[in-house]
């Protein structure tokens, strides 16, 4: 049998029986579970060659599963942290309940994500994204919480991109006469030139939905944050890359072939700048660490966005390359929230406050992983903003990289909320009890967050793959012009080489780390948060000194004009118009038979008065 | 010439030069302010005996191991950033780091120890140390808009984000980036007051009030590191704007002329000046310095 068709057997399979399973008993289930997600990866990276592809027959219509070197790119995030995260949900979901509907949709999403990344034909394609969406629908209302509110909005707008995506495959297949994404692209600089405007609109519509890009990205904070957090781990690391993933190929297949392709790129472009700035706001604003994640994920897609619209090079592969560091940095953070929320049982930072000493470990994964997101040196976040900023300068966005600085340097403000919120300030009484997370859910954590540094240094490992992808797209070859294992450059022959950065970052901090507590770290003894200096009084246990409400205030007065407009609430006003029409329509069509009866005979009366004017 | 070794001694130079500098820098500080409110003042040398002083000390308790950590993060933004930043103009003395890094590594490299130093002082548990982080990185995200503008500004005007390309060619053509994109300048200057954040921007560690921030349950050694770094990394900025638009400098006495010039912009608009909220100054950096900051875009685009 074909090896494809087995990876997706066993996956199907392996999540019925994983769910089957919870009789037999939580660790079958268990293992069940990490053997269903573990062995067809493997059987997947063993087997499977890039460039090779399966063609088949169903019921008369002409199908392909293949891989090739970009969709194997994408492949590395959704497998990848699919393992990892599967270890950390087995140990997250512990005396949970309903696991076997958890796993269930848990092992779906991946199949389906790699199903997305191997169809070559469009039926594939769209059925994989309905399996995708579907799971992570059900995911997204697991919990019970708000299922009116965030549930219907997560579906309503996946069902608007579905539509927009379903219309364009009919299109499609209606001028072309077949479902394969290669004829289909082949073709398409000889559609008319409303298709060729059409087509685009729709397919990017259906991508920018799953990518929360302005104004589609309403969905995104409420399900990002109502989903279990090991899921939420896939659901914003890389379930969000498979709109991404949709976009690159409609940007540089067919938007590259026609001369208005150019306009839809500075669009979507700057849509994904205002996404970023929006999303980075808001995330200053939430409290609650799931919104404030959830809302950072948005800004995050926000800088993929526009390195992939650009396109240049450079630009695709800031792009790419921080679509990597976001499945790995943020997937790290949802991991974080969901340790705390489980030793804790809140994830709200004016509830929880001064965790470090109980939970130190999560506390090096977050710190790495905050490094990572504001993209600072010598970690892998900076070698993508870096990459970034000199890809929108080399290209002529003067005003896009103010605006682009200016999200990124917001961020920090989130970026030092979320650790501080969590980790620093005050220790209270209420959390002394409180312990670190079990290994399971601690060692997935520590290995992403060692990825975020290495690729710091070593980003080559990563652009490696993502400039063989780039080639499959048309793109030249960049090794040595634009990167090299640890050097990043830009069109202008500017460098920053990495590695004697990281050795100058590290000796200088044991420098004077030493030269801080030579001598002085045996001598001095630790003393809690209250053996403060406040102005010469000692300050007593039972005074809160705790600092958590309004930790931005200042900030968030100053930007509070910008942040007065929110898009909801144009959704909603849209929403009631809509629901007034119905209303209106509902007095016609009442459900009772009587008036029914009634338009009847109206209406055989209105054609007996005019029968001579209608029929003559 | 290029063994390890050689390059550590140069590391080693700067880094003294830069401290004494910074340290003398201060200290005239203190001094030009204390005579502007009809004061006598401490003598200029008075910010040394302050740092052997807290230098010799021990201390006594700790909060946990970040605290220790802040300290030693704010030093590594600041050497780093002194050895990304050409000190002189001729290539030969001095080089450390020049060509590992450009204006954009530049730019992160400086938040890099605030916000170290910021999670050094959020273990202290000191609320007030708190508060004064979120107003240090509120009015950072704020200096930073007309920073950038101006950076970018230089990057397209002269298409190269490498610092020592901009020195070189100041040098070749013989004029100073400070006439042939004048308001680059102005709004790198206008941005430079936030970044030192003297008077009215010193809403930070506003002694009065926040018991100095950040600073505070700091003491001893750890004050000793955090008040070099901040006198060394003063020396980097200073240096670097020198470098930007004054054509570098070929000799130390040429650069001290010049930082020194470019010191009393922010030290004589701040002693005459009282203090902003947050909000107001970051409105500040959001108005005329970013109106400059999109004119020297402009400029640099149309000329």
């Amino acid at each position: 049998m074909e090896t494809i068709f087995l990876i997706f057997i066993l996956f199907l399979g392996g999540a019925i029986v994983t769910w089957m399973a919870g009789k037999l008993g939580n660790i079958v289930q268990d293992i069940l579970f990490l053997a269903t997600i573990i062995v067809p990866s493997y059987l997947f990276y063993a087997n499977v060659a890039t460039g090779y592809a399966v063609d088949f027959n169903v019921g008369g219509i002409e199908l392909s599963w293949g891989i090739n070197a970009f969709g194997w790119l994408f492949s590395l995030i959704v497998l990848g942290l699919g393992a990892v995260v599967s270890f950390y949900s087995v140990s997250f979901m512990k005396g949970k309940e309903r696991r076997g509907f958890f796993y269930f949709n848990f092992i779906l999403s991946v199949m389906s994500m790699l199903g997305i990344l191997m169809s070559q034909d469009l039926v594939s394609f769209f059925i994989f994204w309905e399996i995708m969406t579907w799971s992570s629908y059900l995911m997204v209302v697991y919990n019970g919480n708000d299922v009116q509110r965030i549930g219907i909005k997560y579906f309503v707008f996946s069902a608007i991109g579905a539509y927009a995506m379903l219309m364009a495959i009919v299109v499609i297949k209606s001028i072309t006469g077949s479902f394969m994404i290669e004829n289909f692209i082949s073709a398409y600089p000889s559609f008319s030139f409303d298709m060729q405007i059409l087509i685009p609109i729709l397919l990017l519509t259906g991508f920018g939905v799953k990518a929360a890009i302005m104004p589609l990205h309403v969905w995104a904070p409420g399900a990002y944050s109502n989903a279990p957090m090991a899921y939420t781990s896939i659901f914003s690391g890389s379930l969000s890359k498979m709109g991404i993933y949709g976009m690159v190929i409609v940007f540089t297949t067919m938007l590259s072939y026609v001369p208005e392709g150019i306009w839809f790129r500075e669009v979507i472009a700057w849509l994904g700048g205002f996404t970023a700035v929006f999303g980075t706001l808001w995330a200053i604003k939430q409290d609650d660490a799931k919104k404030l994640l959830a809302y950072s994920s948005v800004a995050q897609l926000g800088y993929i966005i526009v390195g992939v619209s650009i396109g240049t090079p450079l630009a695709m592969m800031a792009g790419l390359f921080l679509a990597v560091m976001h499945a790995v940095f943020k997937g790290t953070l949802f991991m974080v929230v969901g340790a705390i929320e489980r030793q804790t049982g809140t994830s709200n930072f004016t509830e929880v406050t001064g965790l470090i000493r109980k939970m130190p470990w999560t506390f090096v994964a977050a710190l790495i992983s905050i490094i990572a997101l504001a993209g600072i040196p010598p970690l892998g976040g900076f070698v993508g903003k870096w990459m970034l900023y000199e890809s929108l300068i080399t290209s002529d966005h003067y005003l896009l990289v103010i605006v682009i600085f200016f999200s990124s340097t917001a961020a920090f403000l989130y970026c030092y909320k979320f650790l501080f919120g969590f980790f620093l300030g005050q220790e209270e009484e209420e959390w002394a009890h409180v312990k670190e997370a079990p290994a399971l859910m601690v060692v997935p954590m520590m290995i992403l967050a060692g990825l975020s540094f290495l690729l710091g240094t070593y980003p080559g490992i990563v652009l490696k793959p993502i400039s063989e992808g780039m080639q499959v797209l048309g793109y030249g070859l960049t090794q040595g012009e634009l990167w090299d294992t640890s050097i990043i450059l830009n069109g202008w022959g500017n460098q920053v080489v990495l590695q004697p950065i990281l050795y100058a970052i590290i000796g200088i901090f044991v420098f004077f780390m030493v030269f801080v507590t030579l001598k002085g770290f045996k001598s001095t003894r630790y003393v809690t948060t209250k053996d403060i200096s406040s102005s010469g009084e000692v300050p007593l246990a039972h005074e809160n000194l705790t600092f958590s409400q309004n930790f931005f205030q200042p900030f968030l007065r100053a930007v509070e004009p910008a942040m007065r407009r929110q898009i909801d609430k144009y959704y909603n006003a849209i929403a009631n118009g809509l629901e007034s029409l119905f209303e209106f329509t509902r007095r016609i069509y009442t459900g009772n038979g009587q008036t029914y009866a009634i338009y009847v005979i109206v209406f055989v009366v209105i054609l007996l008065i005019f029968k001579d004017s209608i029929f003559g | 010439m290029d063994s390890i070794w050689f390059k550590l001694l140069g590391v080693v130079v700067s880094f003294i030069v830069a401290f004494a500098v910074g340290m003398t820098y201060m200290g005239l500080n203190r001094k030009i302010t204390a005579r502007v409110q009809n004061r006598k003042g401490p003598p200029f040398y008075q910010n040394f005996i302050d740092a052997i002083k807290l230098g010799s000390k021990t201390t006594a308790i700790h909060h946990g191991v970040m605290q220790h950590f802040g300290p030693a993060f704010l030093m590594v933004s600041s050497v780093m950033s002194l050895m990304i930043i050409p000190i002189l103009n001729n290539g030969m003395w001095f080089s450390n780091l020049n060509f590992h890094g450009d204006l954009i590594f530049l730019l992160y490299i400086m938040v890099f120890g605030p916000l170290g130093m910021a999670l050094g002082a959020g273990q202290t548990g000191n609320p007030n140390s708190a508060i004064g982080v979120t107003r240090g990185l509120s009015q950072m995200v704020g200096f930073e808009i007309p920073w950038v503008m101006a950076l970018v500004a230089l990057m397209i005007q002269f298409h190269t984000t490498s610092i020592v390309d901009l020195i070189n060619i100041q040098v070749e053509s013989g004029t100073w980036l400070i006439f042939s994109s004048p308001f680059a300048f102005v709004a790198a200057v206008l941005a430079m007051l936030g970044m030192f954040r003297y008077s009215p921007f010193d809403i930070v560690g506003a002694p009065t009030e926040l018991a100095s921030g950040p600073m505070s349950e700091n003491g001893g050694k750890y004050l000793f590191t955090m008040m070099s770094s901040a006198s060394v990394f003063a020396f980097a900025k200073l240096t670097l704007y020198v470098d930007l638009f004054l054509g570098g400098a070929s000799n130390l006495i040429e650069l001290l002329i010049k930082t020194f010039v470019i010191y009393m912009i922010p030290v004589l608009y701040g002693v005459v000046s009282p203090r902003y909220r947050t909000e107001q100054s970051i409105r500040y950096f959001w108005g005329w310095p970013a109106f400059f900051g999109l004119l020297a875009i402009l400029y640099a685009v149309f000329f």
